[in-house]
């Protein structure tokens, strides 16, 4: 029966074509797991009948942690048996998802001694996926997990794996180390990572940039956003070379700034930067000339999440600028004050963002007591129904 | 003394990064200058110290067997002293200080079926979430769509000639896991008809006050169904988020009749030039037609081609549609309007155009 | 006087019994009924993280994840194969 070999015309197709493809990796990964080949099989079904086969399960995982583990069953297990249970494995990514090829060798060997040998590298909050294996396996993987130095990620209502962008290790812009930070955040919580006490999931991204390549404004309910306070460091010999190589500077760089705050006279770029926003566009175009200031940061926003339950949100600003010597300190201390709120007031499965529209950004800002600044506003209100704290303006007169 | 060796482990969090960059990284961490663009998926960074760190970017399925990892470690190996990295929309990169051995490399690369490419203007990997290969609130394939996406796209990878960057991400529910609703293209997965109620087993596996709260819409209500404690939907209110299917098995909304794919277009994650913004809705359903998906594949590369050829330099997907207006976006790609673009959740009046601003 | 974790441990275990089949019950649950009941002075946040880590260490209590995270009694997943 194990030895059988699976007939899957229909995944057969999506073998042909230049882009790589995932039906090859089952196909390689089946060779020596009968998971992997009841997996194929599986799917096989699921792309004659166009539906999935796959339960969620919530009770397993690996002792102490109530987080991590993904339980799955095949609804057809009478089919498949030797994927009745496909749990899966989130294992916390080093940061910046650096790899020596030793370790990815071990992650490897552990992985093709308890699991299918499927990973996704990697998951779509960072973590290393370890894709499928039984209920026994758990306990056994983790072991062996940990004795290599690797530690079990985030799921359910916890403090899901941290991530970061490459940040200094490769890359200019990167106005704080992201690494560094992604790193610290994820050692300090390790009780909030593996044991869900929160009203549901909370994300951490660190990117270095208004590039933010690891999208935190659209995916973290904390977004820690690198930025810059001083002027843009302009390098006008490299400005020249840009524009010797034939870099038309007054389209592409001057027309496209979103504030219009520079000029090119034909010889001289000239930048505004009290009318600077950051974007980055200038930098982008030319980074040989144009560097991100001196003085560097971060800038923290609160509440980004996916449609799920009450409509998408992006992440808005909370504090403007936080010098980079501070931001630990300052990111610990907003966390407590965020997830104290959160924790008494915060509905079963309801986000930050959603907490926050639910009792207004006011009452928040009070509760976890931030001044309010005209920064975190597109525009002040335009509708005339304040909520006025009679009160307060009595006892000041 | 002797358990010592094997103690239970817990919370030791991830292997600390500094182990695994390179030499040269570690030399001049923090203190890179700038970069420069070889050629499609091949950068030069360059260090205060005069160091010069090349970087091979090459797309991967993301779903990666051990056999494929360990060739990857011996790519690494061979070319990289032993280090790589992944990056965030699941490329892989090797970092070279010897450009001679670039070339090499990508042959190499090549060999294994891995493209080179995925920089600057060019489309970058797709971030995508599990689909059928293991998710169970999945309306289509994550994985086999973005198969038959990238192979139409391929040149797209592997050339940097479009007006900007394209990001493109797949998810196969609402809940989208992969937060694809911030991409310049998004394919994202629909359920279409509310869900079923497994009256049977319902009450041995739902706590009946969740799965009630669970509803944004309030169209779950408690029930008896043959003397069994169990709920009901109010089909008219039911948006097919399956947030109820989530904490209550016994709700599945899976239908492979009236599951499909819907095409979302124009947002954006970085802060250059315009904010980040949401992907709007452009095509609210097409079938699920697996192996190939060839209706999701020929309106992707439609909308593709069309962006490439009118878009000016720099404008990503969103800030052409601003500049040029919805309605010759839809106009120049062929795609009907309907109802179904009309937004009719919480705030959809923002989304109405209240003036006159209109081109002809 | 502080209640021990031991005590808090074992109330907590008797409303997860209690509530077993009726109400999946949260850390947070358990938390806000112990300091309903003795007050911030006796028990506090941390006591009560460290009686819940007390009953999953020792596996009378485990995880369950229904859209949501739970603290449960140990069971056969119902989503499992027979």
């Amino acid at each position: 029966m194990a030895d059988e070999k699976i007939s899957t015309p229909l995944l057969d197709e999506l073998e042909k074509g230049p882009w790589p493809s995932f039906v090859r990796e089952i196909k390689s990964a089946a060779q020596t797991s009968p998971m992997a080949r009841d997996l194929l099989g599986q799917l096989e079904l699921s792309y004659e009948e166009k539906v999935g086969h796959w339960k969620h399960g919530g009770i397993v995982g690996v002792r102490g942690y109530g987080g991590g583990v993904i339980g799955r069953y095949s609804d057809v297990p009478e089919k498949f048996p030797n994927v009745a249970h496909f749990h899966t494995l989130r294992v916390n990514q080093p940061a910046g998802w650096f790899y020596t090829s030793q370790a990815l060798r071990t992650l490897c060997d552990i992985w093709e001694r308890h699991g299918s040998g499927l990973t996704n590298m990697h998951g779509s909050t960072g973590d290393i996926i370890f894709l499928g294996t039984k209920t026994d396996e758990l306990e056994p993987t983790f072991s062996e997990l940990t004795q290599a130095g690797f530690d079990l990620g985030g799921s359910g209502s916890d403090m899901r794996t941290p991530s970061a962008c490459v940040g200094p290790a490769r890359c200019e812009w990167a106005c704080y180390d992201t690494l560094k930070l992604c790193y610290d955040i994820t050692m300090e919580y390790q009780d909030e990572l593996h044991r869900p006490a929160f009203p549901y999931k909370f994300k951490i991204k660190c990117a270095g940039c208004p590039n933010d390549c690891v999208a935190s404004i659209a995916r973290a309910d904390l977004s820690i956003i690198g930025i810059w306070k001083d002027d843009i460091q302009q390098d006008d010999e490299a400005v020249a070379e840009y524009v010797a190589n034939g870099l038309d500077i007054q389209a592409d760089v001057v027309e496209r700034c979103p504030t219009r705050c520079m000029q090119w006279d034909g010889k001289k770029l000239t930048i505004n930067n009290r009318d600077c926003v950051r974007c980055m566009h200038c930098i982008n175009v030319m980074p040989k000339a144009l560097r991100p200031g001196k003085e560097r940061g971060a800038v923290l926003l609160l509440g980004a999440k996916a449609p799920i339950i009450q409509g998408a949100i992006l992440s808005s600003v909370l504090i403007p600028f936080v010098p980079e010597e501070e931001l630990f300190d300052t990111v610990k201390e907003l966390l407590s004050r965020v997830w104290e709120f959160w924790d008494e007031y915060g509905m079963n499965r309801e986000r930050v963002g959603e907490l926050i529209q639910r009792v207004g950004m006011a009452n928040f800002l009070d509760a976890i007591g931030l001044d309010p600044v005209p920064e975190m506003v597109s525009h002040p209100r335009d509708n005339p129904y304040v909520f006025y704290k009679v009160d307060e303006e009595q006892s000041e007169q | 003394m002797a358990t010592e060796a094997t103690k239970r482990l817990t919370d030791i969090g991830p292997p600390h990064y500094e182990k695994f960059l390179p030499p040269i990284i570690k030399r001049n961490y923090g203190k890179w200058l700038y970069h420069e663009r070889l050629a499609p998926g091949v950068m030069c960074h360059v260090a205060e110290s005069g160091e010069k760190l090349y970087t091979v970017r090459a797309g991967s399925p993301r779903l990666l067997s051990v056999h494929t990892i360990r060739k990857i470690a011996d790519l690494a190996d061979k070319y990289c002293n032993g280090y790589v990295r992944f990056t965030s929309r699941n490329n892989i990169e090797f970092l070279l200080e010897d450009p001679s051995k670039i070339e090499d490399l990508k042959k190499d690369l090549q060999a294994l079926g891995f493209p080179v490419g995925g920089t600057n203007n060019a489309i970058s990997n797709v971030v995508h979430t599990q689909g059928w290969v293991h998710c169970h609130s999945a309306a289509t394939d994550a994985s086999g769509l973005v198969k038959s996406v990238m192979d139409a796209l391929y040149e797209r990878f592997t050339h940097e000639d479009l007006p900007a960057k394209l990001r493109l991400a797949v998810a196969c529910c609402l809940n989208m896991c992969g937060a694809v609703h911030c991409s310049d293209i998004a394919i994202l997965g629909v359920h279409r008809r509310p869900p079923r109620i497994l009256h049977d087993l319902l009450p041995k596996v739902c706590e009946i006050p969740t799965v009630v709260a669970s509803c944004p819409t309030g169209a779950i209500r408690a029930r008896t169904v043959d003397g069994k404690q169990t709920v009901e939907v109010i089909e008219q209110q039911c948006m097919y988020c399956g947030n109820c299917y989530t904490v209550c098995p016994a709700m599945p909304l899976n239908n492979p009749q009236t599951d499909g794919v819907s095409i979302w277009v124009g947002g954006k994650v970085s802060n250059a030039r315009s904010k980040p913004r949401f992907s709007k809705l452009a095509i609210p359903y097409l079938p699920n037609n697996p192996p190939r998906w060839p209706e999701v594949v020929e309106a992707v590369v439609k909308i593709v081609d069309v962006y490439a050829k009118h878009a000016r330099k720099y404008e990503r997907m969103g800030e052409w549609i601003d500049r040029i207006g919805w309605p010759r976006f839809f106009e120049l790609t062929g795609i009907p309007f309907t109802r179904y673009h009309i937004d009719d959740f919480k705030h959809a009046g923002l989304t109405y155009n209240r003036s006159t601003h209109l081109k002809f | 006087m502080a209640i021990p974790i031991e005590q808090l441990a074992e109330e907590m275990y008797q409303m997860v019994v209690e509530y077993h089949g009726k109400k999946n019950l949260k850390a947070s649950d358990l938390t806000k009924a112990m300091i309903a009941k003795y007050g911030e002075d006796q028990v506090s946040k941390e006591d009560c993280k460290q009686a819940i880590r007390q009953l999953i260490d020792s596996g009378r209590c485990v995880y369950s994840y229904l859209g949501g995270s739970y603290i449960t009694l140990p069971k056969k997943d119902s989503a499992a194969p027979e």
